[in-house]
């Protein structure tokens, strides 16, 4: 009851601070609701099925192209609505492809993926469509974008805390602990994974949309590889089998970025690096979720994740 | 168009000494992954600091480039010893190897960030370099730069020297039963942990003096390891994982099929294609080109 009354409190404090923060402190909290919201749809998917996502980027970078592409068409919401399809197709695609592969297989090709739409878009751009980059021309205001952006992590986080008691959310735990006996125990292992990465990856591409106005331009590089790290980074920095776990790591990382990240561009990747080597190396409890693939057969899910 | 004689042969000579390059740091990152399941995706990072420590004391002392070999080498062996120490022995004792690998991966991904943005740091983001043997060499019509058939040779000598030294020396016979059957090699009584450090350190020496090799005919920036460090992955996938002649094979194969790309096609398909190429492997047959 007490947890409930501080979610419904930090809710509405969330949804009054537009008036009360200033442009600066409103800013911040834009970023750093967009990087729960990353943090949060990563964790759903990478948490309990234990597979190692680099994608984040490449999803992020779609959404952010595909407002850019359309904003000038669609009035205001349906751009995102647009990120987060295309994100999800591309999601649908690669995840047939990829979602084959087990252990550092599957991260290699996700942390490729980035590159290769990055590479493509530009070859994609310069030899057919023959410019290389979009201008976003009238974009909504600052608290649209707040609300657009709060509205999605809600989603997100919502998404997030009731998965895990719907029967993918289940089947997904069981894929994460034993994905051949989960297919035995005839859950369709394919469809689930397939389904739920997609899903992950529309939140992705609806916040690369949601965040895509801020620039007033775009090019191919918005399909950034840190990205994905930093996504990564604050969903084990704060544990990935819960919910408050990325949400928690993202403001943490959130902040440090806003203090490091502008004056001390080098010295802020720097600390990510380490911070990244700590975790791994100090914090195998945050890690548990994600890195030990097959336990036990007695050994049942645990309730955490 | 047509093919003629010395486009071939310019195809041919361009994309064995692309090759050889290729498939010395691919070789270091084949010990580490063969052995150790770790995927050390920082591999590049240390070619780059090789390169940039050839620089150093090229332009700094007046050392000659190809004896900066010797001092970048036992360097990066000993960085490779204490990062083993450090970082990956806690994460090699004990734990099961799905566990190993997605831990190692993450810890060489930081490692990589620390590396990275410590050279800029150190030395900004400007291109850096000094010329070394740029003079052409003429042979049945066709000219190469000799820094580039000189840099080659050294990369696959050392190679091959290595291949040999795994096959012939006791401490290679530790290696290859140590990739085939560990807990039977523990068995026998070979040290596992020792064994372990110095192939680390190995696959970091090869990455290194390959970076010196590379100082030679590229310039130099803080973000130049990256696209090795994929070239490195797909040879090593290509070749299979663990299998060190397919990975010299491999090297020089996708340097040929580079270069022929940038002599017929062009060259802006370079990077598109490695990634293309890494990834459709990787579905296809992740058990490389040369595996079972």
């Amino acid at each position: 009851m007490a947890a409930r009354l501080a979610w419904a409190a930090l809710g509405a404090a969330l949804v009054v601070a537009p008036q009360a923060l200033g442009p600066y402190y409103r800013s911040l909290a834009l970023a750093i609701l967009a990087d729960v919201a990353l943090a949060v749809a990563w964790a759903f998917f990478s948490g309990p099925t234990r597979y190692l996502s680099l994608a984040t980027g490449a999803f992020f970078g779609a959404g952010a192209y595909t407002t850019a592409v359309v904003m000038a068409r669609l009035p205001w919401p349906l751009p995102v609505l647009a990120a987060a399809v295309v994100a999800a197709a591309m999601a649908l695609l690669v995840g047939t492809l990829a979602l084959r592969l087990r252990g550092p297989y599957f991260a290699v090709f996700t942390f490729g993926l980035a590159e290769l739409a990055k590479h493509t878009l530009i070859w994609f751009e310069t030899s057919i469509t023959g410019t290389v980059g979009r201008l976003l021309l009238s974009p909504p205001g600052p608290v649209t974008l707040y609300y657009t952006v709060l509205a999605v992590a809600g989603l997100a986080v919502t998404t997030a805390t009731t998965l895990p008691r719907t029967r993918w959310g289940i089947a997904l735990i069981g894929i994460g602990a034993d994905e051949e006996r989960a297919e035995t125990l005839g859950v369709d292992t394919t469809r689930v994974k397939i389904g739920v990465f997609a899903l992950s990856a529309a939140f992705m591409g609806a916040i690369g949309g949601a965040m895509a106005p801020r620039w007033t331009y775009l090019d191919p590089q918005v399909f950034n590889p840190l990205v994905s790290f930093q996504t990564v980074i604050m969903a084990l920095l704060g544990g990935p089998a819960t919910v408050a776990g990325p949400i928690l790591g993202a403001v943490f990382l959130g902040l440090l970025s806003e203090i490091l990240l502008v004056k001390f561009r080098y010295f802020y990747m720097l600390t990510l690096g380490l911070v990244l080597i700590v975790v791994v190396l100090a914090l195998p409890g945050g890690l548990a979720g994600l890195t030990r693939r097959r336990r036990p057969a007695c050994d049942s899910p645990r309730p955490t994740l | 168009m047509t093919v003629s004689p010395t486009l071939l042969l310019d195809i041919v000579v361009g994309g064995l000494t692309t090759g050889g390059i290729y498939a010395l740091v691919a070789l270091g990152l084949n010990l580490q992954y063969g052995l150790m399941r770790v995927l050390n995706v920082a591999h590049g990072e240390f070619l780059m600091l090789g390169a940039y420590l050839t620089y150093a004391l090229h332009t700094g002392w007046g050392v000659n480039p190809l004896l900066t070999l010797l001092i970048t080498g036992p360097t990066a062996f000993a960085v490779g010893l204490a990062l083993h120490r450090l970082l990956y022995a806690r994460l090699l004792e004990g734990d099961a190897p799905e566990s190993i690998e997605s831990r190692s991966l993450l810890l060489s991904f930081g490692l990589m960030f620390v590396l990275q943005n410590a050279a800029l740091l150190l030395w900004s983001a400007d291109l850096r370099g000094y010329s070394y043997l740029a003079i052409p060499l003429r042979w049945l019509g066709t000219v190469f730069p000799a820094n580039r058939v000189l840099a080659a040779a050294i990369a696959l000598s050392l190679g091959l020297a290595f291949y040999a030294y795994l096959r012939i020396s006791l401490t290679g016979k530790a290696v290859r039963a140590l990739m085939q059957e560990p807990e039977g090699a523990r068995l026998v009584g070979i040290q596992t942990a020792r064994i372990h450090a110095l192939c680390f350190g190995a696959g970091i020496a090869m990455s290194a003096v390959t970076g010196s090799l590379v100082s030679m005919l590229f310039e130099l920036t803080p973000f130049m390891g990256l696209p090795y460090t994929v070239t490195a992955l797909v040879v090593v996938i290509l070749g299979g994982l663990g299998n060190m002649l397919g990975c010299l094979a491999a090297g020089l194969l996708l340097g040929l099929v580079e270069t022929a790309g940038v002599y017929l096609a062009s060259s802006d398909i370079r990077l598109i294609s490695s990634y293309a190429v890494l990834s459709l492997i990787l579905i296809l047959k992740p058990s490389g080109l040369f595996g079972r």
